[in-house]
């Protein structure tokens, strides 16, 4: 149907134009999305940021308090931990670690799971249900027992830990897009192409996934923000990154030994994991609700 | 309305929670009832013969079991405990003991006994690790390493029953340190009739699974990463009998010290009494558990810190091995206390004395004086430590405390140096175990504080760092001008440090850093073995002093201290430097 | 009805038996040897090998050895740990109800505090109150567990002495397990000190369970306040309210029970986090249950208490997910028509 306006300055904003104009009204998800943006700088820029080596030593300051206490020192901003490395550098190098594996197990697990689930979503018949419930059931095993298992069989460490994760996000993605794509085949316009002539995966890649893109990017966020709270476990309880590798789980759980002496050691890293997955959260939160907002709209 | 009842609804939750985390533990005298000790691990076994860790030994020796004798915390000298008294004979090679009568075995779910203590329980015990014949030696492991290492079985060449109520045994070379092996953590004495109907019931190892003893506690049950009970055995000996009924008994062996061999040893043996009679006056060094504590818990948390949050919020009333950041923290709480005791340890720099030039006395002298060990205590152990100037640490009974020292003097080791010919610019390397010791906490620091010594006198040092296995390798091959190490002994007696860390003989076998084999010193130390006077043995041990000092193949550092933390409510705790902990005697005051 | 129920049934056999078959061949994904793994025993010869895999049927083939699995796991055989040596079912029988336990006092507090909090903000919705329900609720979700058990100890056990921090009970205490939930043991067990005791295990759970429960409260709100707006706009309500019903009303003939719904089929989902929340707090409060116990098993590569730990803890789980989904499916008669082609 060809479209024209009346009028030729009449400006139709795309839909993710819209979204994000109607996110950037909320103030608090705008707050989110810049201090999400601070993390990714700190991620993305690490070395240029750090004053220090990340596992650079100095035996003759242990322990410092962060510089903002009496006894602090500028020279380290948030103090250093008990074998006298800079936290500020560990917490900034942690984000990267923590946020970077996050990121890459998000991506591997929606790849995977999208892909299952518009097939299973396609597919009818015994083979549908067995597609379905298959990762239903999946689903329920929770992410620290297939963390368990995986560092049973292949031993710890960070890769092993994404691993983990990317195996028990992997059905979520299978769920939505399952019950998205089941959705999307009943509609007309996906009729019409049948009848045009369209083969499964013209269907899938023309028709359906262009629809599925806010669906992933909701979910997306949901993950990283569950991704990044799991690695950080994970490292937490020396199942994941193991010490002296920055993830900040594994400094969390590090500072835990001196936490009497240095309580910034299990303050700090765990504000970061904190402010991380809430900046996640919000922007997640913020998301949802202007794409909400512009399909009532 | 409605959004009233919701109201009402959260706050009524809010204030159930608020409740309920405000219901806190009062201190009912339920409490006072049972002691808590957070313990670092699991033992190994409960039997302290089986295993050389302090682990077990913490956990079993000193609750469930009494030895033939036990070293006074205070003074390391030996008591006597199920043995009430002993003679040597005068060639040093027979060694009698009479026997404590009414000393009951413990009675538990597993086992109720029908007899006493008596000689056939130390013949058991003694013969289980000693006999690889004996039908227990390869019960369990069936490996006893603290006699092992010692050699211990090898020198035994009988324990016989004298009657009821004594034991002889019988060695083949004298052996001064023989009594202080004996009254180790590690020989205790088990129960023999135990043992016979375990036997017949086909299920020997549980001997060492569920222990029966005569310790001031009895066991109850052990659930591996969470807790090991014990309940107050009732009919302990040392809460029946006081120190009249010590002195009865004394008596009584004098008496029947008048047949077979003893009989001829008797001008020894009277000097020996003597000896006895002082000791029997510190006969309670173990106590009885007090009447109000019914319950021993070993709470096991292997999180040093997580034991001290326990300690701090009263989970536990006492905690094993406090770490060396933690003590500030102690010392400045007001309802903790802080004990603390020089242990039988010591941390030392040793120069390789097989490699030129440290061959040369001089050489080693002067870099002795040129360090500072004041510093080195408050940098690495945090004045967590003692300053050594011997070997033997004070709480050794052989201890000399005017012993000759090398102090700070920059000067002296510049012109003992050139003496030596040895040219400003010379370099050596220093090597610092990779490994947190509590005679050491901190060697590569320590290194670096004497690098920065050394350079005032002109000698350009480096340091050298492996993995604990490499380096242990490269040491055993002598690859190093010097070394930061140290050592742990397991009893009182001086034998344990000198013998292990100088002697020609230890160089093949690992402990002697030095690669120091001088014939003077292992004559004396020796000789210090063939007398049982503690006298003339503490004599000659302040000459290997003497000669240390002057041929210097190691500079003696520090001896760390003994740590322990519990709460003021607690009374009666006692750190014991010779072995594990003691709660015979401990109780919950308010 | 019946059908539901025989699908649903036939759905948990089918999961249980995948589970199982996953569980099973775990003792083969394990590094080293399948014998060492399972026994704990290194032959000292062949001879002892041969005996050893004729004794577990190692011999045979793998279905053989899985039917044999699943006979020994039906007949209670669960096999021992490594290192304690004590047969792993007892040993499950003691940590499984002390994660019951804890959970389900947080899920309680999920209900209980989260459910009427996520109402009262959906009817309310955009309100100053509110905004307030929500921010928090979003900030306690993003709490990390573990951090959060970490500050309670810091700030209630450490700072202000008000409860204890390890442990379902102080050790002094000798409760006779019976159901296994320690409340309960104690009010049916007849020892002194009763009310001492429940006092001492009260406080002990206190802080547990305020942590797993606060995350599961945070994310309970949310759930419910989405839920309760979605529902508010829908056309039914438009309708009821020009019929001219009160608000009261409208909330309790059609929002109440109509909110409900979307609301069960992501409580199961919750189900999962709240048992990977309740098995990390367990390892910070030292509690005594499944989740300590097989942190314990992976650091001691305990594999026989990995395999049979992990084949429990998933059937728990799947059980309560499965019920749930049940329940969900035999109240929500709108599921009819879309779900057909599932099963």
């Amino acid at each position: 149907m060809p479209q024209y306006s009346l009028y030729e300055e009449e400006f139709h904003p795309s839909p993710w134009q819209r979204t994000w104009r109607a996110f950037k009204e909320s103030h608090i998800a705008m707050a989110g999305a810049v201090l999400l943006c601070v993390f990714v700088v700190f991620a993305l820029f690490a070395p240029l940021l750090t004053p220090y080596g990340v596992n650079e030593q100095n035996i003759d300051g242990l322990l410092v308090p962060p510089s903002w206490t009496g006894n602090g020192s500028i020279s380290h901003l948030f103090g250093t931990d008990s074998l006298g490395r800079d936290l500020f550098t560990r917490v900034i190098y942690g984000c990267r670690v923590t946020l970077g594996s996050a990121f890459i197990t998000v991506v591997l697990a929606m790849l995977v799971g999208v892909s299952l689930g518009a097939f299973a979503g396609m597919l009818r018949g015994v083979r549908s249900s067995i597609a379905n419930h298959l990762p239903d059931a999946l689903m329920a095993i929770p992410t620290l027992l297939i963390a368990i298992i995986i560092v049973a069989i292949f031993g710890t460490g960070l890769v092993n830990s994404m691993w983990a994760i990317t195996l028990a996000l992997i059905p979520q993605f299978v769920h939505h897009t399952r019950s998205l794509v089941r959705t999307e085949m009943k509609k007309d316009y996906i009729v019409a192409s049948k009848l045009d002539g369209a083969n499964k995966w013209q269907l899938f890649t023309y028709s359906i996934l262009p629809n599925m893109t806010e669906m992933l990017v909701v979910q997306g966020t949901i993950a990283l923000s569950i991704a990044v709270i799991d690695i950080s476990a994970l490292g937490f309880l020396n199942l994941g990154a193991q010490s002296p590798l920055p993830e900040l789980g594994a400094i969390l759980s590090d500072g835990l030994d001196v936490t009497y002496l240095a309580p910034w050691n299990v303050a700090l890293p765990g504000m970061a994991i904190f402010f991380l997955v809430l900046s996640i959260n919000v922007v997640g939160d913020g998301l949802r609700s202007a794409l909400r907002k512009r399909v009532n709209h | 309305m409605m959004s009233s009842v919701i109201k009402r609804v959260a706050v009524c939750a809010g204030t159930a929670l608020l409740v309920v985390s405000c219901a806190k533990q009062n201190k009912q005298p339920f409490y006072n009832t049972g002691v808590v000790y957070c313990s670092e691990s699991n033992p190994v076994t409960f039997n302290p013969q089986l295993d050389t860790s302090s682990t077990t030994s913490d956990a079993t020796s000193h609750q469930l079991y009494d030895r033939l004798l036990d070293f006074d915390p205070d003074s390391g000298r030996i008591v006597p405990s199920l043995a009430s008294s002993w003679l040597v004979s005068e060639d040093g090679l027979t060694y009698a003991f009479q026997l404590r009568r009414d000393v009951a075995f413990h009675t538990t779910d597993f086992f109720t006994p029908t007899r006493t203590f008596n000689a056939n329980d130390v013949i058991f015990s003694i013969d289980r690790w000693r006999l690889e014949s004996h039908p227990f030696h390869n019960v369990s492991s069936g490996s006893y390493p603290y006699f092992e290492s010692l050699g211990l079985a090898d020198n035994i060449a009988d324990v016989t029953r004298v009657n009821g109520y004594r034991v002889e045994i019988t060695l083949k070379r004298r052996d001064s340190s023989f009594l202080a092996n004996l009254a180790t953590d590690f020989a205790v004495i088990l129960s023999e009739e135990y043992a016979a109907q375990l036997f017949e019931q086909g299920n020997p190892s549980q001997i060492d699974q569920l222990p029966v003893g005569t310790g001031p506690y009895r066991f109850d049950s052990f659930r591996k990463d969470s807790y090991i009970k014990y309940l107050h055995h009732e009919d302990y000996w040392r809460a029946l009998e006081g120190d009249v009924a010590d002195k009865s008994l004394e008596d009584e062996s004098l008496e029947e010290s008048s047949d077979g061999i003893l009989a001829s040893d008797r001008d020894l043996s009277a000097e020996e009494n003597v000896a006895n009679g002082e000791d029997l006056n510190q006969a309670t060094v173990e106590k009885a558990p007090s009447a109000s504590v019914k319950q021993l818990i070993f709470d096991i948390t292997p999180r040093s810190s997580l034991r001290l949050a326990k300690l701090m919020t009263g989970e536990c009333d006492a905690t094993a091995f406090p770490a060396q950041t933690e003590l500030e923290v102690i010392r400045n709480r007001e309802d903790l206390t802080l004990a603390e005791k020089p242990g039988l340890n010591i941390g030392f720099w040793a120069f390789n004395t097989q490699r030129p030039p440290f061959d040369n006395p001089n050489v080693r002298r002067a870099l002795a004086f040129a360090i500072d060990k004041n510093t080195l205590l408050e940098a690495v152990y945090f004045d967590s430590a003692s300053r050594a100037k011997s070997l033997l640490p004070a709480a050794s009974w052989a201890y000399q405390n005017d012993a000759d020292d090398t102090a700070y003097n920059p000067v002296l080791a510049r012109s003992l140096l050139a003496e030596a010919g040895i040219e400003p610019g010379f370099s050596m390397t220093i090597w610092a175990m990779p490994v947190e010791r509590a005679y050491n906490p901190n060697a590569i620091k320590m290194a670096e504080l004497i690098q920065r010594y050394l350079r005032e006198v002109g000698v350009e040092a480096n340091i050298v760092t492996y993995d604990w296995k490499t380096f242990r390798r490269h040491l055993q091959e002598g690859l190093h001008d010097s070394v930061l190490i140290g050592w742990s002994a397991d009893n009182g007696d001086p034998d344990n440090f000198y013998r292990p860390l100088l002697s020609c003989g230890a160089i093949p076998s690992g402990t002697n850093r030095a690669m120091w084999c001088d014939e003077d010193y292992d004559r004396l130390i020796n000789e210090a073995l063939k007398t049982e006077d503690l006298d003339k043995r503490r004599a000659i041990y302040h000459q290997v002093n003497r000669l240390m000092y002057e041929r210097l193949p190691l500079v003696p550092i520090a001896h760390a201290y003994r740590y322990q933390a519990y709460r003021n409510e607690v009374k009666g705790m006692t750190i014991n430097p010779f072995g594990g902990v003691r709660f015979g005697g401990v109780e919950k005051v308010l | 009805m019946i059908r539901i129920l025989a699908r649903y049934s036939i759905l948990f056999v089918l999961t249980l038996l995948v589970l199982a078959v996953m569980s099973f061949s775990l003792a083969y994904l394990f590094p080293g040897d399948v014998l060492e793994n399972l026994t704990g025993i290194v032959p000292a010869n062949d001879a002892q090998r041969l005996a050893l895999e004729r004794q577990f049927r190692l011999d045979q083939s793998y279905f053989i050895q899985f039917f044999y699995y699943l006979s020994n796991l039906f007949a209670g055989d669960w096999g021992y740990s490594f290192t304690s040596g004590i047969a792993l079912r007892d040993e499950i029988g003691i940590a499984m109800p002390a994660t019951i336990e804890l959970a389900t006092y947080s899920i309680m507090i999920a209900l209980f505090v989260g459910i009427p909090l996520g109402y009262y903000a959906g009817m309310r919705c955009y309100s100053t109150s509110d905004y307030i329900i929500n921010t928090s609720s979003i900030t306690t979700y993003s709490f990390p567990v573990f951090w959060l058990a970490l500050l309670l100890i810091l700030v209630f056990s450490l700072q202000l002495d008000k409860a204890p921090l390890s442990g379902r009970i102080s050790l002094l205490f000798d409760v006779e397990p019976v159901s296994g939930f320690i409340l309960l043991d104690i009010l049916l067990s007849d020892m002194q000190n009763k009310s001492l005791a429940f006092k001492d295990a009260l406080s002990h759970l206190t802080l547990p369970t305020v942590a797993i429960g606060a995350v599961s409260t945070a994310s309970m709100v949310r759930i419910t306040r989405r839920s309760v707006i979605d529902a508010r706009h829908q056309p039914y309500i438009a309708a009821a309210v020009s019929r001219g019903l009160s608000g009261w009303q409208i909330f309790f003939r059609h929002i109440l029970r109509n909110a409900l719904l979307p609301i069960l089929p992501l409580m199961a989902i919750q189900i999962t986090t709240l048992i990977t929340n309740t098995m990390i707090v367990e390892t910070l409060f030292s509690w005594p249950g499944i989740g300590n116990w097989l942190i314990q098993a992976i650091y001691q590569r305990d594999y026989p208490a990995l395999r049979v730990g992990m084949l429990s803890v998933s059937t728990l789980v799947i059980t309560l997910t499965i019920t749930v989904d049940m329940f969900n499916r035999l109240i929500d008669p709108s599921r009819e028509k879309y779900e057909h082609a599932a099963i």
